[in-house]
C-alpha cells in the first residue's frame, strides 16, 4: 500500500510558506492528462490520477479575468479597493491572487501580463509588467 | 423506490431573528408538521441544516429540536454544505424515505449571523471558500462571483442593466412575500447608483445576509393516506459537485455542479426543458441568476442576460424564476435556502402565494447551489 503522505509530497502550508518565503509559487503537474494546478491535493482534480508530481510555477502570465473589490475580508480592510485577478500563468496553470499597488479598474484589464511579487502579505499577489519602451 | 412527497412546508420572515436559531427551528419544524396534517411522532428521522450554529455557541442541535417537539428519541444529524445545506439535508430525507428507511422526515434549515458584525459574519462566510488558496489571496463570496462576471461580460455582451434587471425582478416579487427580507421596490435608477462591492457587482447585485428558518416535511405516499394539503411529488432529487477553486476550472463561464446536477435530474424524472413551468434559483448575486438558468438548460449560454431585461423571467412572463424574490431579495439565511426554495413551490401550488402567483404551478424545479459551486442541488417536483 502506498504511503499516503508520498503521494503528497508537499502540504497546504508548503504553498503559504514558499509564497512568504522562497517567493515561488509550487504546484502540481499531472502525468495522466498534462493538468497543471496550484491547488494543493494528492490526486488530480481533472481525471482522478495520482500521485501528482511536484512542480515550480512560472511567475509570469497573463490576466483572464478579475474584479476590482471595494469590500474585502477581514486581512485586506487597509488595502482595498484592489484587483483579485486570475491568473494563466506562462507555461501553464492557472492562479488567483492581488494587485497591491492598483486601487482603480481602469488600471487593470483582461489581457494585462503580470509577474508574482512576494512579501507584502501572505498568499498570491502580483503586480502589473512595465509596459514595454517606446509603447507610448 | 417509493414515491415520495412533500406534505408541508414553512418558514418565518426572513431578516433579523430575535431568538436563537434552535428556538425558530423548532417553531417553523412544528408548523410544517402541523401543516402536513402531522404529529411530531410521525416523524421518522430529522435532518437539519446548519452552517454557523457555533457562532451561537451550540452544536449538536438536532437532538435539541427534537427534543423541544416531544420526539427525543428520533434520530437526528446536522448537514452543511454552505448555501446548499438543506437541499443537501432534503436530499438525504428524500433517499430516507424513498428507500424505505424513514415514512416521514422533517428537513429544517436554519442560520443566524445578526447577533455578530457585519466583519465577523463576512469572515464567518470566508470560511466556505477554499480559504487558503483563495480567502487568503485577497478573495471574497462576491469577488468571486464578480470575477465570473467579468469573464462573463468578456465573453458576451451583458449591460450593467441587465443584471440590474434581475434585482429589480426579484425585490419586486418579494414584495408580496410575507417571508421575505426586503419588501421594497428597486428602481434602476437606485440599482445603478448603489455602491460598488466588487465590480460590476453594486450592493443591489448581492443577496443579503439574513437570519431565517425554513422547514420542510416529506413523506411516503403510503403514509399519508389522505393528504391534508395538495402534496408534491418529488420527481427528481440530484446532487453533483465540481471543482471548487475557479483557477482550476476549464470554464468560467458557468457552474459544473449545476449542469450535471441538471441533467441528473431531468433524467431522474422522465421530464423535458419545456415541461417546468416555475424555477427557484440560487441568486446569490444576479449573475448567479443568469449562469443558473443557462446552466439548467433553460437558455443557450451567453443569452440569459436579456431575460430579465426582457420579462421573459417575470412573475407572468414564460418562465417565471424566483417568484419567491430569491436570495437576492427574500434573503439569504445559508442553510435555510434551500428549504426556503421548496416552501415557495409548496406556496404556490396550495394556493398560499396570494399576490405572486406564477400562471401554471404543474412542476417546478428548485436549484441550490454551494459556495462558487463546489455543490449543487435541484429538485424536480409535480403536483399529484
Amino acid at each position: 500500500m502506498s504511503d499516503i503522505l508520498a503521494d503528497a509530497p508537499h502540504s497546504v502550508d508548503d504553498f503559504i510558506k514558499a509564497y512568504e518565503g522562497d517567493g515561488k509559487l509550487r504546484g502540481f503537474r499531472c502525468a495522466g492528462c498534462g493538468l497543471i494546478t496550484a491547488t494543493w491535493g494528492i490526486a488530480c482534480s481533472r481525471c482522478g490520477r495520482s500521485p501528482l508530481d511536484e512542480t515550480e510555477l512560472s511567475q509570469k502570465g497573463t490576466v483572464v479575468a478579475f474584479t476590482l473589490l471595494a469590500v474585502p475580508g477581514e486581512e485586506f480592510l487597509n488595502d482595498a479597493p484592489y484587483p483579485y485577478i486570475v491568473v494563466d500563468l506562462d507555461g501553464g496553470g492557472r492562479i488567483t491572487g492581488w494587485i497591491p499597488s492598483i486601487h482603480s479598474e481602469k488600471e487593470i484589464a483582461i489581457g494585462d501580463r503580470v509577474h508574482f511579487v512576494s512579501g507584502y502579505k501572505p498568499g498570491v499577489q502580483f503586480a502589473k509588467d512595465s509596459p514595454p519602451a517606446g509603447s507610448g | 423506490m417509493r414515491e415520495t412527497w412533500v406534505v408541508g412546508a414553512a418558514s418565518n420572515r426572513f431578516g433579523k431573528m430575535k431568538e436563537t436559531s434552535r428556538e425558530a427551528a423548532t417553531r417553523v419544524s412544528m408548523q410544517a408538521i402541523r401543516q402536513a396534517g402531522l404529529e411530531p411522532k410521525d416523524i421518522g428521522y430529522t435532518f437539519v441544516a446548519n452552517c454557523f450554529g457555533m457562532s451561537e455557541h451550540q452544536g449538536h442541535v438536532g437532538p435539541l429540536i427534537n427534543n423541544g417537539l416531544g420526539i427525543p428519541d428520533v434520530p437526528s444529524c446536522t448537514i452543511e454544505s454552505a448555501c446548499s445545506s438543506s437541499s443537501a439535508a432534503l436530499h438525504e430525507a428524500f433517499v430516507h424515505v424513498a428507500g424505505g428507511f424513514a415514512d416521514a422526515a422533517l428537513v429544517v434549515g436554519v442560520e443566524k449571523l445578526s447577533h455578530l458584525d457585519t466583519l465577523t459574519a463576512t469572515s464567518y462566510f470566508a470560511v466556505a471558500t477554499d480559504f487558503p488558496f483563495e480567502a487568503k489571496n485577497g478573495a471574497t463570496f462576491p469577488g468571486l462571483y464578480a470575477t465570473i462576471a467579468t469573464a462573463y461580460r468578456h465573453a458576451f455582451p451583458t449591460t450593467q442593466e441587465m443584471f440590474g434587471a434581475v434585482a429589480i425582478k426579484n425585490h419586486a416579487n418579494a414584495v408580496r412575500n410575507p417571508h421575505a427580507h426586503f419588501q421594497k421596490e428597486l428602481s434602476m435608477e437606485t440599482y445603478l447608483a448603489s455602491p460598488m462591492v466588487a465590480s460590476p457587482l453594486r450592493l443591489y447585485d448581492c443577496c443579503p445576509f439574513s437570519d431565517g428558518a425554513a422547514a420542510v416535511v416529506v413523506a411516503a405516499k403510503e403514509f399519508v393516506k389522505s393528504p391534508v394539503t395538495e402534496p408534491l411529488v418529488v420527481r427528481a432529487s440530484a446532487r453533483a459537485g465540481s471543482v471548487t477553486d475557479i483557477q482550476d476550472r476549464k470554464d468560467m463561464l458557468g457552474l459544473p455542479a449545476t449542469r450535471i446536477a441538471a441533467e441528473k435530474a431531468f433524467r431522474q424524472a422522465h421530464l423535458e426543458r419545456k415541461d417546468i413551468n416555475f424555477l427557484e434559483v440560487h441568486d446569490c448575486f444576479t449573475i448567479a441568476e443568469v449562469l443558473a438558468i443557462e446552466d439548467l438548460g433553460f437558455f443557450p449560454k451567453g443569452t440569459a442576460g436579456r431575460a430579465a431585461l426582457e420579462g421573459t423571467t417575470a412573475r407572468d412572463g414564460q418562465l417565471p424564476v424566483n417568484s419567491s424574490g430569491g436570495l437576492k431579495a427574500k434573503g439569504h439565511p445559508v442553510a435555510a435556502t434551500g428549504a426556503s426554495q421548496v416552501v415557495e413551490v409548496f406556496e404556490q401550488v396550495n394556493g398560499l402565494a396570494q399576490g405572486r402567483e406564477v400562471p401554471h404551478t404543474d412542476v417546478a424545479l428548485t436549484h441550490n447551489v454551494g459556495a462558487t459551486g463546489g455543490s449543487c442541488s435541484v429538485h424536480i417536483f409535480s403536483r399529484r
